[in-house]
């Protein structure tokens, strides 16, 4: 086990596992958003989903206990890095200019994991471990983005996702050693896809919400 | 005193063999109690360093720079020759060793350019055995191109990096040692002093350019890798750190300089633009395959070069040299373009260059075409001049570029003192009067990898070597000395900068001994050094303190070190008075004003003995016997 | 042709630092009469000039060939490594780049890994250490094969080239947000894996030299290409991905430890 261990407390090692769980992540997402979609069929579909999902029963724990796993992979590496690649440039520059590389998405990507954490954590206090006993999980929904603040926070999160999702995507397959002039290009033009995909499918879904009223 | 080269007897074709076999051998057991001190880490040094530590010597290794891999045999271009006969075209050892020996003009010893020929072959295997890309074709088989001076492609190369790769080839070889603990790396040190224990090399004295400190290094034999000494003209395509330092502290110490006079001034430079130039850019020479070199007829016409009709140019080297055009060598392209530029025709803002025209090379293939040869080339030369070379002629001059000159080593590469051996540009062995394109990495290689790991066994089995530490006497004077001289460097408080003085002594040296010497510039020479020696030792201003990082006190003593060495340069100039490659003495000229060789009273090594400072250097003689190739006069017309 | 004033004025607003254990501090110096041809390092030697001779001390700098091979020379030029121009050094860099009046702020490379050694010279020793941990191809001299047996493809050999140009400068961990060396170790790593001479060697190179980077307190890769943007010789990080992909192979696949 010694070799695993060797092999994750190196940089290419963490850097593989991040990969690994981002990329794990934004296929929960693909997945997370099919389901969601059924909103646009109305309130009962979106019930049924919900239903049909926890019929599944100890699969579903299991599921969500990977996922926990996942994400405690994902955050713990990710402040490791934080921290080392802080103290990695311990004295900052006095002036500090791209040379062409670095991009929004790139440069925040810690700090919009943070707050992506964050949300999850709010997230499933709202929706996942809320009292269901007398109210269905569309009217759960509803209600939440009934309230304007609450619509803005997802909204805003939701731009958030995307901008992790934008970087980490490629970013994934550079890391897992996936990169050749004949199809990189295209995988940088699909990361921003990708990203905008997630943003656009979860952040239209409230506003829709909005306008049926 | 005798000069004995040691060559061995026999055939040439088959002294190196026989040599190596009479040589006495190390112990594979005892070669680890022997430890050898390498200063310098270029081709020379760290392919050196590497193979002596494979055999199991232990090894110290010494750089000036902040990396061994900074050593400018980095900065070669062209390539690497080697008689492979890849191309098929004839080539052998044979022809390798006739080019080489024609092209010094006749002024190096048979048996060393036969060995160099014979072992540029395991040269290559060596390098790609290690991982050096060399271009290839599309089967897969090592490429060749043609170079200056020869009939035959053998020019082995990786894009315009060939010296690139290689030293990173070399260097990756000292670094696996470094890895094993057998060779111990001392980056950003320079070599104070040779230390001398009952007259054999036994150590040096460094001065650890970071704190200033003075260290002693006590070894059994010390290995000099330390480069040529163009740097003395100031300008030249050399790097700053480049310095005739080392190979002067031991010429102090009683070893003996070789043909300092044999300098190689390259054609094809950028040229200067002011005084605030700290070195010449070399654009290769192949450019002159396609370019053409031509100045104003009238001196002073200043308009620009597109609107000089072609009745107001002159192809000069077209005119003069009908057969070989703007191909003619180095050396001869180099003395006409500043004949141009000494009559008054030269272009530029300090009228010191002449234009090399690609218009019409354009108008032939197409700007594509040319763009595809000479594209990084050009781009470089935007670079710096701001002027595209598509639009407008380039401007160039000659630059001081290489110096065959060097401490003088007899054929097992040791000097005059007993267990220091130098090698590749630092001494003075293979290129004569002239280098050979691509020769220069091949030299270099050759005496790191495949000379000195023998010879330097030969000498430890057939010596005996008393204990000697670091706590020796002789450690202490030599540390006392180098002390001295740098509170003496920074007790001067005067009022004219180190690069001042060095730019000052630079122009002496190019004006009078640089492309064309003559007795009376020579004379001239000679008093204006020692002014300016005077004038250096009382009016040099060394800000900084002497225990850190000082560049201005390194450059100092470097350019003391410069002003007593140009004075053997020019005592050496004046006394060849004849014209023999890179040194062209007007004096001795055909009637069509080409360099005129005297075989009967030059064909010898000039060698120079120190008699004490600001004493005249005894000349001593090594004369080259040559039993394999006949001497010829070379011509170009 | 572009019309230029043949000098400037400029202020240089320069970092100045005793020693490595002392403080430094930013240095405002004003300077005349630049000669807009001049490289960076000219610039500077002719500052230094004026300095040395109103009694100051001169700014500390490293450069050695000056034509950008060497990789000796280097410093964060307005924000940017080797300053503002592509694909070169500092040494490259020429004063025509700037405008008369230009405040230009020049500080050292700044990495963890490379310790400040006075003003604008840094210690890259680090990067000799990962060389030496595996920068490599165990081939002592004189066993060598011929240098036709084994046939290289040309584009192979071509890509290993595009590896090998590194010059070891430093720029890319003085770029990298994360002060990562990974575009450094993946050029050699890169160049040898492609070679069939350094197959035997590739799994054990790839684990050491990343090891060896780790322990010299170089950050992490977050490809953020600042490193291949910033390179003088423009390496690609299609070799950082290489490099993943030898490491990975080396872990999972390989014997070597």
């Amino acid at each position: 086990m010694s070799w695993l261990i060797q092999i994750f407390s190196s940089s290419v090692g963490k850097k593989l596992l991040m990969a690994v769980t981002g990329l794990c992540f934004i296929g929960f997402l693909a997945a997370h958003l099919a389901g969601n979609l059924s909103l646009y069929a109305g309130g009962a579909a979106f019930n049924a989903y919900a239903e049909k999902l926890h019929s599944l029963g100890p699969i579903l724990v299991v599921f969500e206990l990977g996922l926990l796993a996942l994400a405690l992979i994902h955050v713990i590496t990710g402040i490791t890095l934080f921290v080392q690649n802080y103290k990695a440039r311990s004295v900052p520059y006095e002036k500090d200019k791209a040379a062409g590389g670095r991009t929004l998405s790139s440069l925040t990507m810690p700090y919009t994991g943070f707050i992506i954490l964050g949300f999850i954590v709010f997230h499933l206090i709202n929706f996942s471990f809320v009292d269901k006993s007398d109210r269905t999980i569309f009217e759960i929904v509803r209600a939440a983005f009934v309230n304007p603040i609450y619509m803005i926070i997802y909204l805003v999160v939701m731009i958030i996702v995307a901008l992790h999702v934008r970087h980490g995507f490629w970013s994934a397959f550079q890391t897992l050693g996936v990169n050749h002039p004949k199809y990189m290009p295209a995988l940088m033009v699909l990361s921003v896809i990708v990203g905008l995909i997630i943003g656009l499918g979860f952040g239209l879904l409230p506003i829709y919400l909005w306008t049926i009223g | 005193m005798q000069f004995d080269a040691h060559i061995p007897a026999g055939p040439l074709t088959d002294k190196w063999d026989l040599h190596r076999f009479e040589l006495k051998l190390v112990s594979p057991a005892n070669k680890r109690k022997f430890e050898i001190i390498v200063v310098g880490t270029g081709l020379a040094g760290a392919s050196a360093s590497a193979s002596l530590a494979e055999l199991g010597y232990y090894v110290k290794t010494f750089c000036i720079q902040d990396s061994p891999r900074r050593a400018h045999s980095i900065a070669a271009q062209g390539g690497i020759n080697a008689a492979k006969n890849y191309t098929n075209e004839g080539d052998s050892i044979w022809r390798l060793f006739y080019d080489t020996i024609k092209g010094g003009d006749y002024r190096s010893r048979e048996a060393n350019v036969y060995r160099l020929a014979q072992l540029s072959n395991n040269i290559i295997d060596q390098c790609v055995a290690q991982g050096v890309p060399f271009a290839r074709d599309y089967g897969g088989l090592l490429a060749n191109r043609s170079f200056g001076g020869s009939q035959v492609s053998r020019t082995f190369y990786a894009r315009g990096q060939t010296g690139q790769q290689l030293l990173l080839g070399a260097y990756s070889a000292l670094m696996r040692q470094v890895g094993a603990g057998m060779v111990t790396l001392m980056p950003r040190r320079e070599m104070m002093d040779l230390v001398l224990i009952n007259g054999q090399a036994r150590g040096i004295v460094t001065r650890n350019l970071i704190n200033g400190e003075l260290e002693s290094h006590a070894a059994d034999a010390v290995v000099l890798c330390t480069g040529g000494y163009g740097n003395v003209y100031y300008l030249s395509t050399n790097a700053e750190s480049s310095n005739v330092g080392a190979g002067f502290r031991a010429y102090r110490q009683g070893a003996m300089f070789a043909n300092p006079c044999f300098t190689q001034i390259h054609p094809t430079c950028i040229p200067h633009t002011g005084d605030h130039q700290s070195k010449l850019t070399l654009m290769s020479e192949s450019l002159r395959n396609d370019g053409r070199v031509w100045v104003p007829h009238n001196s002073g016409d200043i308009r620009d070069p597109q609107d000089i009709p072609e009745e107001d140019r002159d192809y000069y080297l077209e005119q003069k040299y009908p057969s070989f055009g703007n191909l003619v060598p180095r050396d001869v392209a180099s003395r006409a373009a500043k004949a141009q530029c000494d009559s008054g025709k030269g272009v530029g803002l300090t009228r010191c260059a002449v234009y090399l025209d690609f218009a019409d090379a354009i108008r032939r293939d197409g700007r594509e075409t040319i763009a595809k040869k000479y594209g990084n080339l050009f781009d470089m030369y935007e670079l710096i001049s701001d002027d595209s070379p598509y639009e407008k002629p380039m401007m160039i001059y000659p630059a001081s570029h290489y110096t065959m000159g060097g401490l003088w080593v007899d054929y097992n590469l040791m000097s005059t003192i007993p267990g220091l051996f130098v090698l590749g540009e630092a001494n003075f062995s293979d290129h004569g009067a002239n280098r050979l394109g691509a020769s220069a990495l091949m030299q270099g290689l050759a005496d790191g990898y495949f000379i000195v790991p023998y010879t330097i066994g030969g000498y430890f089995a057939g010596t005996t070597l008393s204990p000697a530490s670091s706590d020796h006497a002789a450690f202490k004077d030599s540390t006392l000395a180098a002390r001295e001289r740098i509170n003496r460097l920074k007790s001067i408080n005067g009022k004219r900068t180190v690069d001042n003085f060095a730019r000052e002594l630079g122009r002496v040296m190019w004006d009078y001994c640089g492309m064309s010497r003559d007795e009376q510039g020579l004379a001239r020479a000679l008093t204006l050094i020692q002014e300016l020696r005077a004038e250096f030792w009382e009016n040099v201003l060394v800000p900084g303190l002497d225990k850190d990082y000082n560049k201005s006190l390194e450059k100092a003593g470097r350019l003391a070190d410069s002003l007593d060495f140009a004075e053997i340069m020019i005592y050496d100039a004046l006394n060849r008075s004849e014209s023999c490659g890179g040194h062209f003495r007007q004096e001795s000229q055909t009637e069509e004003g080409e360099a005129k060789r005297d075989d009967e009273n030059f064909s010898h090594v000039s060698i120079w003995e120190f008699t004490g400072s600001d004493q005249e250097p005894k000349m001593h003689k090594e004369p080259l016997e040559f039993e394999n190739v006949e001497l010829s006069q070379r011509s170009y017309k | 042709m572009k019309k230029l004033p043949k000098t400037i004025n400029l202020t240089l607003k320069v970092w100045r630092q005793q020693q490595s254990e002392k403080k430094g501090h930013f240095e405002n110096i004003a300077t005349q009469n630049i000669a807009v041809h001049m490289s960076f390092i000219e610039m500077l030697d002719s500052v230094n000039e004026q300095l040395t001779l109103e009694g100051k001390d001169p700014i500390a700098f490293d450069n050695d060939c000056r034509e950008g091979i060497c990789g000796t020379c280097g410093a964060v030029v307005d924000g940017r490594a080797h300053g503002p121009q592509k694909a070169t050094t500092l040494c490259q860099l020429h004063m025509r780049q700037f405008s008369d009046g230009d405040t230009i702020v020049v500080e050292p490379f700044r990495a963890r890994a490379f310790k400040v050694v006075k003003d604008l010279v840094v210690d890259r020793s680090s990067l000799d250490k990962i060389m030496a941990a595996g920068g490599y191809i165990s081939a002592n001299t004189g066993g060598a094969p011929d240098g036709n047996a084994i046939p290289i493809a040309q584009e192979i050999a071509e890509k290993a080239m595009d590896a090998a140009a590194c010059i070891g400068c430093g720029a890319c961990v003085a770029a990298c947000p994360s002060a990562s060396a990974m575009l450094f170790v993946s050029g050699k790593v890169s160049q040898l894996a492609l070679l069939p001479q350094g197959r035997p060697e590739a799994a054990r190179r790839a684990l050491n030299m990343v090891k060896t980077m780790d322990t010299c307190g170089f950050g992490n890769c977050s490809n953020h290409r600042e490193c291949e943007n910033a390179c003088p010789k423009e390496l690609s990080i299609i070799n950082i991905a290489r490099l993943n992909r030898e490491y990975l192979k080396a872990s999972f696949f390989s014997d070597a430890t």
